[in-house]
């Protein structure tokens, strides 16, 4: 078997997109079946966590507290090329999730991308929607605290701009004639 | 002979620098190692931004690492390389590579004898390359050409088999051999990575260390992972073990006085865990066991 062909089997069985089959040698075959291609995989993924749960710390700890990380770090790395450089990984992660069929998990996603972007010196001004009041949401999984459960359901809109102090502004639904009617950072 | 006093005399034929990785954002970090060090390992991947889609040096950490100044030395050990994959090297790496140089003067560069992506899809982890002689002919040659490109030692550090090794032309050692001979190119002996494929493949770091031409290793690594499953992880979280640490005294023996440091790897993500004064404690007993 020739360079080529080796590393493109083995990049298949990692990113399980090659079924093996009766004309592949014996060594294909023996890392097919092995423990260590599993361990192999998972290892992907604990590197994929190390990372993440630095770079997008609120996402990540929703996503556990909603037992869905797992799913959400298989679906990102089934689904993308991603590049040893860390710091595409968070910005890419975050962009699959802010279409989540979870809508707290799809504004959070959405507010962490955003600030990102802000700290990163993006000069625009961005808006997420939320369908519940955002500030416990937030400040429970900054710190890491479990979610309170009485949270208050309604639309909530947050500002993330670098005009604002601490970047960020929470704001109930915007009044009909466009002006907020409560806000805090 | 007590195992004190074998450890003492040990310490006489073992008088190396010593060296940390830093990926930038830990000021405090930093002057904690500072004092315990000779060398600064920096991997230009993790000490890197993207802008607009582009990807660049942080300038923050730019400036951290040329405030270093003459307290430490700057080495640069690549991970983004991809020096076997059979396409070609990351373009993206070599610009990084060539931006950093520009800016600050290193000692020598590195990088892992593997390969992180195959067709421009990245596996997601390093694997090690089929020992072949297709192999060793397609990495000297890419070798040779960075050697002239930069002017600079470069060095090759073994990683660990992720998944059993494939049939082969060559033995581990015999291929670092050969590697070196046909290039002049250095060694990184990593020797947790050692451990871990002795844990998890049966591999022989006896018969290993006893073909390899152990003059050629420059800089040696000291890490350590955890266990899952049974196998030995290669994630850099905890302090070493002594048996890693008396592993590389035993190497640094063997290369005859040109193995130059060695380095405590940890990743960034560790650092909560490990705590400061972990760190610089685990920096201080490697400088005392390299150091006299």
């Amino acid at each position: 078997m020739d360079l080529a062909t080796h590393q493109r089997k083995l990049l298949g069985l990692f990113r399980t997109t090659y079924q093996v089959c009766d004309d592949d040698d014996a060594y294909i075959r023996k890392v097919a079946e092995s423990k260590d291609l599993a361990e192999g995989r998972r290892n992907i993924s604990l590197w994929r966590i190390y990372v993440l749960e630095r770079t997008c710390t609120l996402t990540v700890n929703l996503l556990r507290r909603r037992n869905l990380l797992g799913e959400a770090l298989s679906n990102f790395i089934a689904k993308n090329n991603i590049s040893p450089f860390r710091e595409t990984q968070a910005p890419a992660f975050l962009e699959e999730l802010t279409h989540h069929q979870d809508h707290l998990i799809a504004s959070v996603a959405q507010f962490e991308l955003a600030l990102m972007k802000v700290r990163e010196g993006s000069p625009h001004s961005y808006v997420v929607t939320w369908c519940v009041d955002p500030y416990s949401i937030l400040n429970s999984l900054a710190k890491d605290a479990p979610l309170d459960g009485d949270v208050i359901e309604g639309t909530y809109k947050v500002m993330i701009s670098r005009d604002i102090p601490g970047q960020f502004q929470i704001c109930s639904a915007p009044r009909e004639d466009g002006m907020l009617l409560e806000g805090g950072s | 002979m007590a195992a004190s006093t074998q450890y003492l005399q040990q310490q006489v034929n073992t008088c190396v620098s010593i060296g940390a990785t830093y990926e930038g954002r830990d000021p405090v970090l930093l002057e904690r190692m500072l004092p315990f060090v000779d060398y600064i390992e920096v991997t230009l991947e993790t000490i890197s931004e993207v802008h607009a889609s582009r990807i660049s040096l942080s300038s923050e950490v730019m400036s951290e690492i040329k405030n270093i100044g003459k307290a430490a030395k700057i080495i640069v050990h690549g991970v983004g390389l991809s020096i076997g994959s059979h396409e070609g090297c990351s373009p993206t790496y070599l610009q990084l590579l060539d931006d950093f140089l520009e800016q600050v003067d290193v000692a020598w560069h590195s990088e892992h004898l593997g390969y992180t992506k195959v067709d421009g899809e990245h596996l997601g982890i390093m694997l090690a390359m089929p020992k072949t002689e297709e192999a060793l002919d397609m990495v000297c040659e890419r070798v040779t050409a960075i050697q002239e490109r930069y002017n600079l030692p470069f060095l090759l550090e073994n990683i660990v088999h992720v998944v059993p090794d494939s049939p082969s032309d060559y033995s581990d050692a015999g291929f670092l051999n050969a590697l070196t001979d046909r290039t002049g190119c250095g060694l990184i002996l990593d020797v947790y990575n050692l451990e871990c494929d002795a844990h998890n493949h049966g591999f022989s770091i006896q018969a290993f260390l006893k073909e390899l031409q152990a003059t050629n290793v420059r800089e040696l690594h000291v890490a350590r992972g955890v266990e899952h499953n049974g196998l030995l992880l290669d994630v850099h979280s905890q302090l070493a073990n002594t048996s890693t640490v008396e592993l590389a005294q035993h190497v640094v023996r063997q290369s005859g006085g040109n193995a130059q440091v060695v380095v405590y790897e940890f990743m960034p993500e560790a650092v909560p865990g490990l705590g400061h004064d972990a760190i610089a404690e685990q920096l201080g007993r490697l400088r005392t066991a390299f150091r006299n």
